[in-house]
């Protein structure tokens, strides 16, 4: 059995990899900085002359601090900023690969006008005076037929969103959504429904982590993943919790291949036997936490014994672990995850893991679960947003899940709002940034729903699949290029600090920020004095109350708040009704939701079928990085991973090409096998099989998994549930 | 005699829900109640405003429907303000502020 793909990567030379691009990996360690000077924006260099600019990276949602090495104008190197806590001073193959987004010859250059039909790939290069100008007419006629709330605005993780969600606002638009409903929107509002707010973990100091699916190894979160081995090394215990032998349940001290959408019956489990054994502080719980008395007699009925059935872990396992679990405590943690887009019962799910969390005492203490720091920024002042008196009630997604957060709402349920065309019709589109073609189960709906539509506009830095299906593509700035606001980061136990972005170099070829594409845009829709600043001036405003920030970031590409991280709510109450952690959610309750987690045994795959699960790794980011030279040389292909034992039964041996059908739809991809999942369940990577015919380095390789997944949705948010679908796997020319 | 028990009772019920219309169980237009706030109270409720800097998420949900009762706002300084708006722009505020105050699923901070 061999593992084709990552051939040329093994975990020793990745972790070499990293290693080479990372410096010191504490603050004032004595390494010294080559003196930053300013960007090298419009200053006339010698030839051969090197500056360096900091910045802070792009390439996923985890912004670490960076330090450009710019030659005669060109970056020639990415590498980390040993200041940076929150990346431990790392800077990984992504970043590092960020020279790939700057000089990508298949960068969009141009704006440009469709011309054909949807998806034909065929586009006329236009001005951006036309551009603009299309724009005011399009989405002013959009707006007078179907009021405001006609147009959908989509913003990505971005650091200039903020000015997509504010252009939305005055324009008058209460349809705004962004990724999060594709991916932790459920987790969120477990965590925000148990402690008030969405905890973060403080991995460094803690002593027992039981991963449920996250894959922190792989799946890079700041200051998470160095953490967690940090931690490791130091003797904590790692248990996972993953039908999928991942790089984290390889170094994990435990790894339970454990039946996919059982985890809340483990977690039951677990409470049932803290709570019956009394492995919790009785002082504690009578002081902080609400509904213990509730919660007992709720997991009577979640015994290990009962669980064992549920999960494939035994019961003797799922005791000692909750044993070892509450020894450890306070410095235990169940990890909160961060991507929770997998059952149709995520939100309850997560309950179970937050409530474990809370018996175990670990809230707001060393080794436990930290809340939010305070960071320091002001919020600007800007001109008061207009009301539109025409404009319907409300979101068009309203109330289609109980408890969406009301600014988020769900990508799902609009989507299927707009194929209904209720509450009433959406018509455009503006598109920052994401890539729902290759990130949202269920592809052919998403371009249904574009089918719907009379204009969309996509802001992008590449032809992404859903750019190729957009009227109007714009191209847009990357972070190397562009002055960016100031954005605060929760580093949990690293550091709560302060991030911003100056250009390392001039913006190539006509992009624009997409800030300055709807600064433009405003004033040709009379809205220009809603949007009457520039990024300099806002950014101000911002650090107002910081001031020594804007010197400190210039001379070390970051500002720290040395705010407090432990003992923050001391003396305070919970944001909760309760005014405490609930272990018993009492609005849950008034709405006719389950005040604390049932179990309700998910579907499960018939003997013919595979579940198909989803996963992240540390090359990709989503679905849009998959064609970065430097990225694609890793994985240039996905393929599905299979059981060996599983594909015997199919006659398929390892490299074949196969067929994987879903209720939805079909793709082909080859087949490679792995000991390492469960023979119930199968496997592949985001970001192949795309449409985009301006993709060169990935075009025609692997095939699209959200071709195949099925748009399922979590029932109390909305969020989507992208572990549901079961899918068949044929060798190709079997009948 | 329980006609009259009946009738005093009736008579108390109609006049708690006059003076408490936003006790009744109508939703008002949040976004509305957005605008109506930013526009005619956070002018003085704001930094380095003549009033307690207000946000949403200042109180809990509980004590703004305290806040809401007409025996309660008009024995603020700015009842004034309280008194030139229609009962319907009042719901629409409070519904706002409710809907996203400290312990609401949507805590929001209006800055």
């Amino acid at each position: 059995m061999s593992e084709r793909n990552e051939s040329t990567l093994t975990r020793r030379s990745f972790i070499k990899w990293a290693g080479l691009s990372s410096a010191a990996t504490v603050a004032g360690s004595g390494v010294n900085t080559p003196k930053l000077q300013a960007s090298t924006t419009g200053s006339k260099k010698q030839k051969g002359s090197i500056q360096y600019a900091y910045s802070v990276c792009d390439m996923c949602m985890n912004k670490c601090g960076l330090i450009a090495r710019v030659e005669d104008g060109i970056v020639k190197k990415l590498d980390p900023n040993p200041k940076f806590l929150k990346s431990r001073g790392m800077l990984c193959a992504r970043g590092n690969a960020g020279i790939d987004r700057l000089y990508d010859p298949d960068r969009l250059k141009h704006p440009l006008l469709r011309v054909g039909k949807r998806g034909e790939g065929k586009w006329k290069q236009i001005s951006w005076d036309e551009a603009y100008n299309l724009m005011a007419e399009r989405f002013d006629k959009i707006a007078k037929k179907y009021t405001r709330c006609g147009v959908l605005f989509t913003p990505g993780s971005d650091m200039q969103s903020t000015f997509v969600h504010r252009f939305a606002e005055v324009f008058g638009s209460y349809n705004v959504t962004t990724h999060e409903s594709n991916c932790l929107v459920s987790r969120n509002r477990a965590f925000l429904d148990t402690y008030g707010e969405v905890p973060f973990a403080d991995l460094l100091n803690t002593n027992y982590v039981i991963m449920s699916g996250s894959n922190r190894f792989e799946a890079l979160v700041t200051p998470d993943s160095t953490d967690l081995m940090t931690a490791k090394k130091r003797g904590c215990k790692i248990v996972v919790l993953d039908p999928r032998y991942t790089k984290t349940a390889a170094l994990a001290d435990e790894w339970f291949p454990i039946k996919p959408g059982t985890d809340m019956a483990f977690f039951l489990a677990v409470t049932h036997v803290i709570i019956n054994e009394n492995r919790f502080d009785a002082e504690y719980a009578k002081d902080k936490l609400f509904g213990l008395e509730e919660l007992r007699e709720h997991v009577q009925q979640y015994s290990p014994e009962w669980a064992e059935k549920e999960c494939d872990i035994s019961a003797k396992d799922i005791i000692r672990i909750a044993r070892e679990l509450s020894t450890a405590a306070p410095e235990a943690i169940i990890y909160p995850g961060r991507r929770s887009s997998d059952y149709t019962q995520s939100s309850q799910i997560r309950r179970s893991m937050a409530i474990v969390n809370a018996l175990l005492g670990n809230w707001d203490r060393i080794g436990g679960l930290t809340a939010t720091r305070q960071v320091g920024l002001s919020k600007p002042h800007l001109e008061e947003a207009p009301f539109y008196e025409d404009n319907p009630d409300d979101r068009v997604d309203v109330d289609r899940a109980p408890m969406m957060f009301e600014e988020e709402g769900s990508f799902k349920l609009i989507r299927d709002a707009v194929l209904e065309q209720k509450p009433y019709p959406v018509k455009g589109w503006f598109i920052y940034k994401f890539n729902p073609l290759q990130s949202a189960a269920n592809r052919q709906k998403t371009i249904q729903m574009m089918a719907q539509m009379d204009f969309i506009v996509n802001v992008d830095i590449t032809m992404s699949d859903t750019a190729y299906y957009s009227d109007l593509v714009l191209p847009s700035s990357s972070y190397l290029e562009r002055t960016d606001p100031a954005s605060g980061l929760q580093g949990s136990s690293a550091c709560a600090c302060v991030v911003t972005r100056d250009p390392v170099v001039k913006p190539l070829y006509e992009s624009k920020p997409v800030f300055e594409i709807l600064k433009t845009l405003s004033t040709k829709m009379d809205l220009g004095e809603y949007f009457d600043f520039t990024i300099e001036e806002y950014r101000k405003q911002q650090l107002k109350k910081l001031p020594n920030a804007e010197k400190i970031l210039k001379e070390d590409g970051v500002y720290y708040n040395q705010s407090k991280l432990y003992g923050i709510y001391e003396g305070k109450i919970y944001k909760t009704k309760s005014k405490k952690i609930e272990l018993m959610n009492t609005r849950y309750q008034e709405m006719g939701v389950d005040p604390m987690p049932v179990y309700h045994r998910p579907n499960m795959p018939k003997s013919n079928e595979f579940r198909i699960v989803v996963g992240r790794n540390a090359y990709f980011t989503h679905g849009s990085t998959s064609n970065y030279l430097h990225l694609n040389e890793l994985m240039p292909e996905n393929t599905l991973w299979m059981h060996p034992k599983s594909a015997a039964k199919l006659g398929i041996k390892e490299g074949d090409l196969v067929a994987v059908k879903s209720s939805v739809s079909e793709v082909e991809l080859k087949v490679t096998f792995k000991f390492g999942i469960r023979e119930d369940t199968v496997y592949m990577e985001t970001g192949f099989g795309v449409l985009s015919k301006n993709l060169s380095t990935v075009q025609g390789k692997g095939a699209c998994l959200v071709e195949l997944l099925e748009d399922q949705s979590d029932a109390l948010t909305g969020n989507m549930a992208m572990h549901e679908t079961f899918v068949t796997v044929q060798r190709k020319g079997v009948v | 005699m329980f006609n009259a028990i009946k009738f005093s009772i009736f008579t108390l019920i109609l006049i708690s829900m006059i003076s408490s219309p936003l006790l009744a169980a109508k939703k008002g237009n949040g976004r509305k109640g957005k605008y109506l706030f930013r526009k005619n109270c956070r002018t003085c409720h704001i930094e380095n405003g003549s009033a307690a800097v207000l946000s949403p998420n200042s109180k809990t949900q509980a004590n703004w429907t305290k806040a809401f009762k007409k025996d309660v706002y008009s024995k603020l300084k700015c009842s004034a303000e309280w008194e030139k708006r229609k009962a319907k722009d009042l719901l629409d505020i409070y519904t706002y502020m409710h809907d996203h105050a400290f312990d609401s699923p949507s805590p929001a901070k209006c800055e």
